[in-house]
């Protein structure tokens, strides 16, 4: 076994497998990884706001710019994680695989960082196709669970490797200074003796796996001084940005307008759906076919003992106002739409409810965790915020919210509750 | 104090964070998923580990011996601007192929999934060939004509 071992390192050599190449992809994965947990927690919390947490609802897009930039960045970690596995993959096969306990957590803690980041990406990208199938746990949870599960090991992973992140930090000191390459690697020398022969005197091409490294080392991987090594390394990089270019650029047109010309992969595409506007939950979904077109369908707005009802026409009758506010989805996509209604602030006016009001929605849907929100009074006295009847000038379709619907500045998707029937003060 | 001190002191905070973290996760992982989901989540990270490292690892690392030993008189950058692309292709392909899946199952709706992604991928795909034989020729071109004109310093 540290036969095999030993071979497979001296197999993996390749001149872009070294600190440094680690050191540069894992600060670019680095980065991305506090992106998506940054821009994640925000999402989280506006959806669950701990007590006494406050919102900005300024600018609009603020929203849509946080979220396309946790899911855009969430694709460029795939072609990010496979350089920088690929660079460390040696590491693998280390020998011996435990030297002491404290080695045994790292190499553990290296394994749960590396799983945990693999399924965290492969989970959100499968979201966004909305492919639940594949999951036998909750989507939300679990993303929200391993996040701390990959941020935490991070952060155990760089305090490990402080020494190394900090040798091989510039150029200067990796390359300039030739001490990657006047380091000598024990496994490009086939030659050093592994366990097995010095123990059994076996030569080293013994056995089928002796054989088949013979062979494989029959035209191994350029070391230095070789000029192959520089185009090699070279290489590499320029594939690993070529990858996340690709991927980034390709998807990103269902999050940022300017690159919707070039939206060959995205799950969504700007101006496709009822209204040519995408659609999340459809009314079929949501079960709301006949309550929602039914003639007894009312708005029910409530402070305490105080109660108003709308019909439809009584909605039409108020104030009505113009608003143009994107849509954004936890997903990342969104598009921008005109829409038009009363204000929710005016409506709340009618019951007397405070300034500082927080108001529970209820939608017609009883099937969704979504069915029932809460917004917070920086979201509701704002004067954008709207129960919206009418979208592009046109009355609202049923997959959009018909009859009402709330539209927010600056909120996810899933909180801009559809089919409305009730706004409630609770504080 | 020196500098393998504040190394040191840095290290013990990062890691101290990261216990926390872990910490947060296993709190979280107890308050909100049910303990009969614990096993399909450790079988996902565990499944993780072995396609990554048992399977596309071990295609890659024997694709790549296999290309070294190409005998052809194939100047070595070309060989690695090839492998680059299709390097580039594999990623786009595995994360497309997905989406190519579930639109076949059938979306939720038709505004999710809603682009031919296998004539996308193909589209890609042959963008890719184009711009790797531009890349190759231009590489080739400047090869040719500084050997031509070799330098007189």
């Amino acid at each position: 076994m540290q036969r095999l071992l030993h071979q497979l390192r001296h197999t993996l050599i390749a001149p872009s497998r070294n600190p440094r190449a680690a050191v540069v992809l894992g600060r670019l994965l680095a980065i991305a990884f506090l992106l998506c947990f940054g821009t994640g927690l925000y999402s989280h919390f506006l959806q669950d706001p701990l007590p006494g947490m406050t919102f900005l609802t300024r600018p609009l897009w603020l929203y849509q710019v946080t979220q396309g930039i946790h899911i855009t960045a969430g694709i460029a970690c795939f072609p990010l994680i496979f350089g920088k596995l690929y660079a460390v993959f040696p590491e693998l096969f280390q020998t011996p695989p435990v030297r002491s306990f404290a080695h045994l957590v790292e190499r553990a803690s290296i394994a749960l960082f590396v799983a945990a980041s693999l399924v965290q990406i492969s989970i959100g990208l499968l979201n966004t196709y909305q492919f639940y199938s594949l999951f036998p746990f909750s989507f939300r949870h679990t993303h929200w669970v391993l996040s701390f599960v990959v941020v935490g090991s991070l952060a155990i992973h760089i305090g490990v490797k402080l020494p190394i992140i900090s040798r091989y930090w510039t150029r200067k000191s990796a390359y300039e200074s030739g001490e990657l390459h006047a380091t000598p690697n024990p496994d490009a020398i086939l030659a050093v003796f592994d366990e097995h022969r010095r123990l059994t005197g076996q030569p080293m091409n013994a056995g089928v796996t002796g054989r088949i490294f013979e062979w494989i080392d029959r035209e191994p991987a350029p070391v230095a001084p070789s000029p192959r090594v520089e185009t090699s390394r070279r290489g590499f990089f320029a594939t690993v940005a070529v990858a996340a270019a690709a991927v980034m650029t390709f998807t990103a047109g269902q999050s940022f307008r300017f690159f919707d010309g070039v939206n060959l992969f995205a799950p969504r595409k700007a101006g496709v759906g009822p209204q040519s506007l995408p659609v999340n939950r459809t009314a079929a979904a949501a079960d709301v076919l006949t309550t929602a077109v039914s003639p007894d369908w009312r708005l029910t707005v409530t402070n305490g003992t105080t109660t108003k009802i709308y019909d439809y026409a009584q909605l039409l009758e108020m104030p009505q106002y113009d608003v143009v506010l994107p849509i954004a989805c936890v997903e990342g996509w969104s598009q921008y739409a005109q829409w038009r209604g009363p204000r929710v602030k005016d409506l709340l006016n009618s019951v007397n409810a405070p300034d500082d009001a927080t108001v529970r929605i209820t939608s017609l849907q009883t099937n969704s965790m979504y069915g029932i929100t809460t917004m917070q009074p920086e979201f509701v006295r704002d004067d954008l915020t709207l129960v919206a009847l009418y979208l592009e000038g046109e009355t609202l379709d049923l997959d959009h919210g018909y009859p009402a619907r709330i539209i927010a500045p600056a909120r996810p998707g899933v909180l801009q509750t559809k089919w409305l029937s009730e706004l409630a003060v609770i504080s | 104090m020196t500098p393998s001190a504040v190394v040191r002191r840095w290290q013990i905070a990062l890691i101290g964070l990261g216990v926390v973290g872990l910490l947060i996760a296993l709190g979280q992982l107890i308050e909100l998923v049910a303990p009969t989901r614990w096993v399909a989540i450790a079988a996902w990270l565990l499944g993780a580990l072995v396609i990554h490292d048992g399977v596309l690892a071990i295609v890659v690392l024997g694709a790549s011996v296999l290309v070294r030993r190409v005998k052809a008189p194939i100047p070595f950058a070309v060989i690695v601007i090839v492998q680059g692309a299709v390097v580039v292709t594999a990623i786009v392909t595995m994360l497309v192929l997905p989406a190519i899946v579930k639109q076949a199952v059938g979306s939720a709706n038709p505004s999710v999934l809603p682009l031919d992604y296998v004539a996308n991928l193909a589209i890609f795909t042959v963008g890719v060939a184009v711009v790797t034989a531009l890349v190759v020729g231009g590489y080739l071109t400047v090869r040719m004509l500084r050997q031509k004109s070799p330098r007189t310093t």
